[in-house]
């Protein structure tokens, strides 16, 4: 290198030769090159005295001008989005997506409409096209929330570790083959799928595998049901009742409002409790715990078990006159006695039960078929509980024998779900091969040696027969998230085929499905009905009797509960289900519709057997011991329930109308693996679910601890408020003028009763708002069953923050939408109201409206969704100081989040109740993990509807961003609104399948919502305030007798 | 300039042998001399609740109104008590400098300054909680109509929480420059007297300039007289206003057209309270016992006695009005609050306000210092409670049962109230150290129709002439009695 050192670099030619350059070497002296003309602009000392530019300010515009090119160069964090490079076709941003699809998750099956924008799935909606009995209940509403769960699997695992696909497969099939004609066998353990591919690709699966057996697995077990349909006539399926064609229904303990035989029979039910031309269905209902279905019911009974079961007998007995006597009740038999001469006196009764064992289910098909109701179809076969016990239970024994050499289970986590799960995990040691596919890491999966990570039902294909003849196709709406597979994916692989699951679908379809639709009808409609393989309802109903029991053994074995021990009732709550969807933010926050917890199960006890076993809290505000703490959240005592050496403490909630003896608790809570750790709520109810059967005999024990509730209502009774849900019963409503049983509210006007709707009492001018479009809500009190659907579907459609246990408990729920419930503290409302009127002095005022905030034993229950009444003289707009709230030209009370400082004072003034503070910041906030803290979940935000900060007033808005959108459209296409095109735009009365709900323009004079507005139903909450809402509610009609 | 002469009958309003300079030398002295180690104790306590409730406060503007215990259904609760209850103390100031200025009632003078100091400090304190009880109280300044870039957006002129913005700060500033007003000779006072040049350079910006010519004290007594005309009715206004928050509702038990006067004698009733503790404490450690004697105090009970009925006939009338109106929510509303879950805040409020100040009707006990000290505390406790019944237990159970709920405070909300009580008597504190407590100027023009001294001369049939004439500073030999 040394002889780069006296290298010399030129920069021109002249450097080159250095010599005698004279201009070089001035040059070179000069820092510039050129002059500068210093002189020019200096040396005039007279201009530039002259000049406007001083010294100073020429400092000043320096020093700003340097401020503000440093401020503009700080810049926020940058989150780099990703624009599409090529656009698709079909996706225009700011413009929604819909794709038909279903869901078939084992426990919930139902039709529904994706909302997809820019990609994104970002809410469930209505079908159309699907039957009613398809509908998607809250559960499934919510079920979009899980694709963007936080904890779901990325990738596949093996023994825990990490792994990748290419392992998974070539371990799997290796090992597979291995098994190919050992005598040890292949199972797999699944759900029900109802899906005709799948069940092809698994007998396919079965004809590879000559060893390989297939059980399905219910988590809550129909198999009794299943059992007696199937020895009845033959299919292994259940009947289906259609309720919309009844008009008297029997429930003894079936909650078929909520999951019971599979679900979806409540948009039927609703159809015919709305009383048209004079009649309505009646629905006699015996139940032990409170449930929604009990709530309901024109006449209530609550009842254990075994009283359900004399009652089904002795129907049977009278209506087959097999007489023998039955040891049933005086009261009981009065009961049924009239029950049985109603029976006979309708056209279309039905009977249905809960009771989960087969004499009795084949009971209820003998009883219906003899009754020969409409309402009652055996001929269309559900499909989708096809679970069977002993398979279950015999697979359990032949694992812990190691007979079995691989399990593969999908849909199913039956360490969690099983009573005797360590037999299972015992099992699954002496299993040689055990996969799981599973969304999460749950319980099941920490036993498994290969985990595949599967995809969300929004990310695969599938199709489903929900009943015998309607198919339904499961389409994914994004591209899978993370690196997933589905169950189906890998039968294909196990079976050798090299076709993808959607191709082996389609050609399925195309070969055994549509006959003359084209595969893309059916892709776009998501379902399609073949009715060839359903036979004829009469071939059916014509079946010989084959009812073989003796009644009178049924009757001897049913044997009284032991002394000292509690029937346990256990059931699944229609937020949580089977508890699958436990790590779902907006399930756990979804208020019970009868109990309004929320966070939590918990065994429910009447206060009577309460009191009994020291588990009964007084009310008192002193002290933390009393029912309700200092800020009004409820308390519950601790009790230790046992049953064969498996002891729980779970909390104890005072149930109004739980019958004496008995006690509930709901499954699907006490999750502890694969959900976070706030989610982790409740206690494992599956762990009483001895031999699948939901009625146990426990033992309880009561403790001194307490447990603290989180329920968004606190007081239960209606305390004679009349108004406030108006009712009436059928006979009133038939026979006497709506100013009886909904009689306007009265205001005097120089001593004359005014109608308080009438101009002359008006404070404020009123506008002409027969212009333009005016929106009305309309909730018909007697369709409405309290399912909860619009509460979720409004969670959704508003972004509305999850706000976890601890501040529901302090009554800060922000639900835009709420169902209240409430109990009669009489036996009836009508009573409530009664002793209410007959109060008479301070003495009796004190002491009846103290007795009126205790419900009764067993009382009426009703049901009262409650949104902003959008009231056309809203309290809350007037005392806004900052007009953040104003109304809007189409009805709307509307709230501007930006404007809002957050006095409060709107809500305070608010008769309703129904607006909500943002106390803290909800998004992007730790204290808050739920979906809108991580960048996953927030995927599921509607773009079109601001997420609220902390500070601010916000409330139902009459999801003005859907009618917007349909202006915005008839606006871009250049014509006027079309009529019916508002119809149940907003996002609770389009999830809303009984019909309950109905949303419109009342400016359009033939449409429904007008039609309902002017019904004699019709009434507006608290109208005695003057509010003039935009929500009109319809008198509820109970179609109860004396008894 | 009032008459020297003064029945017989009426007790001197200055005891003691108080010549012109004495009373100078009297209200100087806590300004001139040295902290004694009572009031540095008292002043750091206060400090120290002021600081905490600082602390309260960042962590409610930092983190959220949730660190309080409000909840969906009860939307206020200590922060709009509060807010009320320090107006309400803030009524007494006014009252009986501008009120008691027109009825010429001299009493008022040992008192008018202080009373109406603490009127003030308690507005800044009242004015506090409108603000940090917004949701976004850094956007606090949208309440007022002031021209701005936000589009055509205007304060809505409806809300009653507007009209509030309007009143109080009316009061607030009338108040302050009633008060500066009628400080400006006494300011004058202790600059002339004041030896070191700081202290005189602070108090001659005081006090404006103060020359002590006839034409001062000609426009002085102009703007008091003005200014009391102008108080007069904020007296009624503020607090008509403040009840309008609850009156203008729709909520049953806000919703009441008793609330005006009501509030306005509470005010009145909690504001003579406060006085009364504040006074009898500091007549004590400033040696002003002569100034502010126990017929002042006499006088106040019976104010407060007088209001104390007032509020308790609202109370009736209330329940009544609640009966008669026929209304259920109505009713029930006034029937929970009497024997729902807040009974005990109802009947803490009964037995404070109503029954507490009846004593009064026996002199033994009006005259009494300690019992009318105590029944002060009792009053204000009682007039405290008084507004979280109208605001919780009215809106815990209003309309719908199913939004019934209750409310419990949390550290945040008490270290709040504590931290006002705090900044409050920090104020005073500093102002019974910095100002002239006693409008000496004031107390100097009756001293001879009403000082003891003076009286007693009188009485005896002597001349007043030259009598108020100093010693030291006069060369007229005072004539003796003897």
């Amino acid at each position: 290198m040394s002889s780069n050192k006296n290298k010399k670099y030129w920069k021109n030619l002249a450097d080159l030769n250095p010599l005698n350059n004279s201009a070089l070497e001035s040059l070179e002296q000069k820092e510039f090159i050129e002059e500068i003309p210093v002189d020019e602009f200096l040396g005039d000392k007279e201009s530039l005295s002259n000049s406007s530019t001083t010294r100073r300010d020429f400092l000043k515009f320096v020093g700003f001008s340097t401020a503000a090119a440093s401020l503009a160069a700080c810049e926020g964090p940058v989150i780099k989005s990703i624009p599409y490079v090529v656009q698709p076709e079909e996706i225009i941003p700011g413009i929604a997506n819909y794709y038909a699809t279903t869901i078939g998750n084992g426990y919930d099956f139902a039709n529904v409409l994706i909302k997809t924008r820019e990609g994104r799935p970002i809410k469930v909606e209505k079908n159309k096209l699907a039957p009613l009995s398809a509908s998607a209940n809250a559960r499934v509403q919510a079920s979009v929330l899980d694709l963007y769960d936080s904890f779901r699997l990325a990738k596949p695992y093996k023994n825990q570790v990490e792994s990748s696909w290419t392992e998974f497969d070539n371990d799997t099939n290796k090992k597979l083959n291995s098994l190919k004609n050992s005598s040890k066998s292949i199972v797999l353990l699944t759900q029900t799928f109802a899906s005709p591919s799948t069940y092809k690709l698994i007998s396919e699966f079965k004809k590879n595998y000559s060893n390989a057996k297939h059980v399905v697995y219910d988590a809550i077990s129909e198999s009794a049901a299943l059992d007696a349909y199937e020895a009845k006539y033959g299919t292994r399926g259940l009947s289906n009742y259609d309720f919309s064609k009844s008009d008297l229904i029997v429930s003894i303990g079936a909650d078929i409002l909520g999951d019971w035989q599979g679900g979806g029979f409540d948009s039927n039910y609703a159809k015919s409790r709305i009383p048209t031309k004079g009649k309505m269905s009646r629905h006699i209902h015996f139940e032990a715990n409170m449930s929604l279905t009990g709530a309901n019911a024109d006449n209530r009974y609550p009842v254990n078990q075994n009283d359900q079961k004399l009652v089904l007998l002795s129907i049977y007995t009278k209506l087959f006159k097999s007489g023998s006597d039955l040891n049933l009740s005086d009261r009981l038999n009065k009961v049924v006695d009239s029950l049985f001469n109603e029976l006979l006196e309708s056209k279309n009764p039905v009977v249905v039960s809960g009771i989960q064992e087969i004499e009795y289910q084949s009971l209820v098909l003998e009883i219906n078929q003899k009754l020969n109701s409409k309402a009652f179809q055996p001929n269309k076969i559900i499909l989708t509980r096809q679970g069977n016990d002993n398979d279950v239970e015999s697979l359990i024994k032949d694992m812990i024998n190691g007979k079995v050499g691989a399990i593969i289970m999908s849909g199913v986590n039956p360490v969690y779900t099983l009573p005797n799960s360590d037999s299972f995990i015992e099992g699954l040691k002496n299993t040689g091969l055990s996969v799981l596919f599973s969304m999460k890491n749950d319980e099941t999966a920490q036993h498994v040696n290969y985990l595949a990570a599967a995809p969300h039902y929004l990310e695969s294909w599938g199709d489903v027969e929900m009943t015998q003849g309607e198919y339904s196709i499961t389409q994914p709406t994004i591209r899978p998230i993370f690196d997933t597979k589905q169950f189906q994916d890998l039968l294909l692989l196990w079976n050798n085929s090299s076709v993808t699951y959607h191709d082996y679908l389609k050609s399925n379809w195309e070969k055994n499905i549509l006959n003359d639709k084209t595969w893309n009808q059916a892709l776009h409609d998501g379902v399609f009905e073949n009715k060839k393989s359903i036979r004829s309802r009469a071939s059916y109903i014509n079946s010989k009797n084959n009812f073989s029991a003796s009644i009178t053994s049924l009757a001897n074995s049913i044997t009284k509960n032991p002394e000292n021990t509690f029937e346990l009732n256990l059931y699944s709550k229609t937020g949580m289900g089977d508890g699958q969807c436990a790590n779902n933010p907006w399930l756990q926050e979804f208020p019970d519709p009868i109990t309004r917890a929320t966070w939590d199960n918990y065994l429910t006890v009447s206060e009577a057997d309460a009191k009994k076993l020291n588990l009964y809290l007084e009310a008192s505000t002193f002290f933390t011991e009393s029912k309700n703490g200092a800020d009004g959240g409820l308390n519950g005592k601790y009790a230790i329930i046992s049953l064969d050496g498996t002891d729980i403490k779970v909390p104890v909630m005072i149930q109004p109308g739980q019958a004496q003896g008995t006690v509930g608790l709901s499954l699907g809570y006490g999750r502890n693996r694969g959900v976070k750790e706030v989610m982790m709520t409740g206690v494992n109810g599956y762990k009483f679910f001895k031999n699948f059967k939901s009625v146990q005999s426990i033992k309880i024990i009561a403790t001194d601890e307490i447990h603290e509730f989180a329920c968004v209502q606190l007081h239960n009774t209606l305390m004679g408020r009349g108004d406030v849900i108006k009712e009436t019963n059928l006979e009133i409503f038939n026979t006497k003028g709506s100013n009886v049983w909904n009689a306007a509210a009265v205001v005097s006007l120089n001593h004359e009763e005014t109608p308080v709707s009438s101009p002359s009492v008006d404070l404020w001018d009123e506008f002409d708002r027969s212009i333009g479009h005016h929106f009305n809500l309309s909730i018909d009190l007697n369709a409405c069953t309290g399912c909860g659907a619009c509460v979720i579907a409004c969670h959704a459609e508003n972004n509305v923050p999850v706000v976890g246990k601890g501040e529901i408990r302090k009554s800060r729920d922000m639900h835009w939408l709420r169902i209240d419930r409430y109990y009669s503290s009489e036996d009836s409302f009508e009573n409530d109201d009664l002793k209410k009127d007959n109060i008479s002095g301070l003495g009796s005022s004190l002491s009846s409206f103290k007795e009126m905030e205790n419900p009764a034993e067993n009382p009426q229950v009703a049901f009262q969704p409650i949104m902003c009444q959008h009231c056309n003289h809203a309290p809350c707009e007037t005392v806004c100081p900052v007009a953040a709230t104003t109304h809007g030209r189409q009805g709307q009370n509307q709230m501007t989040y930006n404007r809002c400082v957050g006095t409060r004072y709107c809500a305070n003034n608010c008769p309703y109740k129904v607006r909500r503070f943002n106390w803290f910041l909800y998004n992007e906030n730790d204290e808050f993990d739920y979906h809108m803290n991580d960048d996953l979940g927030r995927m599921v935000l509607n773009p079109d509807v601001t997420v609220r900060s902390r500070g601010v007033m916000e409330k139902c808005s009459f999801c003005i961003q859907a009618t917007q959108s349909v202006i915005l459209k008839a606006k871009l296409e250049g014509r006027e609104v079309k009529e019916g095109e508002f119809n149940d735009k907003v996002a609770c009365a389009a999830a809303c399948s009984s019909g309950a709900m109905k949303f419109g323009d009342i400016n359009e004079k033939d449409s429904e919502i007008y039609r309902l507005k002017e019904d004699d139903r019709a009434y507006h909450l608290l109208d005695t305030v003057g509010t003039k809402p935009n929500v009109v509610y319809q008198v509820k009609v109970r179609n109860n007798k004396n008894s | 300039m009032a008459s020297h002469y003064e029945a017989p009958i009426r007790r001197p309003l200055v005891r003691g042998e108080k010549s012109y300079h004495d009373v100078s030398v009297d209200i100087a002295r806590p300004v001139e001399g040295k902290a004694n180690k009572e009031w540095w104790i008292v002043f750091s306590l206060a400090l120290l609740a002021f600081l905490w409730g600082i602390g309260c406060i960042v962590y409610t503007i930092s983190t959220g109104i949730g660190v309080w215990g409000l909840n969906k259904t009860v939307g206020w609760a200590w922060d709009i008590t509060n807010f009320v209850w320090w107006v309400g103390i803030g009524h007494a100031g006014t009252l009986i400098s501008a009120v008691l200025l027109i009825f010429r009632q001299k009493w008022r003078m040992a008192i008018n300054r202080s009373a109406e100091a603490m009127t003030i400090f308690s507005v800044i304190q009242a004015g506090l909680f409108p603000i940090i009880h917004m949701g976004r109280p850094w956007l606090a300044y949208w309440v007022l109509p002031i021209p701005n870039q936000f589009g055509s957006l205007w304060v809505n002129f409806n809300s009653p929480l507007l009209w509030d913005v309007f009143a109080i700060s009316t009061y607030l500033s009338v108040s302050l420059v009633f008060w500066w007003t009628g400080l400006l000779p006494d300011f004058a006072m202790i600059r002339d007297r004041a030896v070191r040049p700081f202290q005189k350079k602070i108090y001659s910006l005081l006090s404006f300039g103060w020359s002590g010519r006839a034409k001062d004290w000609q426009r002085f007594e102009e703007v008091s007289l003005v200014l009391a005309g102008l108080a007069t009715p904020l007296v009624l206004s503020v607090h008509t206003i403040v009840s309008f928050d609850f009156a203008t509702s729709v909520i049953p038990g806000w919703h009441t057209t008793i609330f005006p006067p009501y509030f306005v004698a509470g005010a009145i009733f909690s504001g003579f309270a406060m006085v009364n503790t504040l006074l009898i404490i500091m007549r004590k450690v400033c040696n002003l016992e002569d100034y502010i004697t126990v017929q002042h105090i006499e006088l106040m009970n019976i104010v407060i006695m007088i209001t104390g009925s007032i509020v308790g006939v609202a109370y009736i009338t209330e329940l009544f009005i609640a009966w008669y109106s026929g209304v259920e929510y109505e009713q029930y509303a006034f029937l929970n609050r009497a024997t729902g879950p807040y009974a005990w805040a109802y009947w803490m409020m009964m037995s404070c306000n109503v029954f507490s100040p009846q004593f009064m009707w026996f002199k033994r006990l009006r005259t009494s210092i300690m019992f009318s000290f105590f029944i002060s505390i009792v009053v204000n406790v009682g007039m405290w409670f008084e507004r979280f019944v109208i605001i919780v237990t009215s809106l815990h159970r209003d309309y719908l049962p199913s939004s019934w709920t209750m409310f419990s405070p949390t550290f945040v909300e008490i270290g709040i109230f504590i931290g006002t009580i705090g900044f409050f008597f920090v104020l005073f504190l500093l102002y019974a150290r910095t100002f002239p407590v006693i409008a000496q100027a004031e107390v100097k023009t009756i001293l001879k129709s009403s000082g003891e001294k003076y009286k007693k001369l009188r009485d005896s049939g002597e001349s007043l002439v030259g009598t108020g004439a100093d010693k030291r500073t006069s060369k007229i030999s005072i004539k003796t009695n003897k």
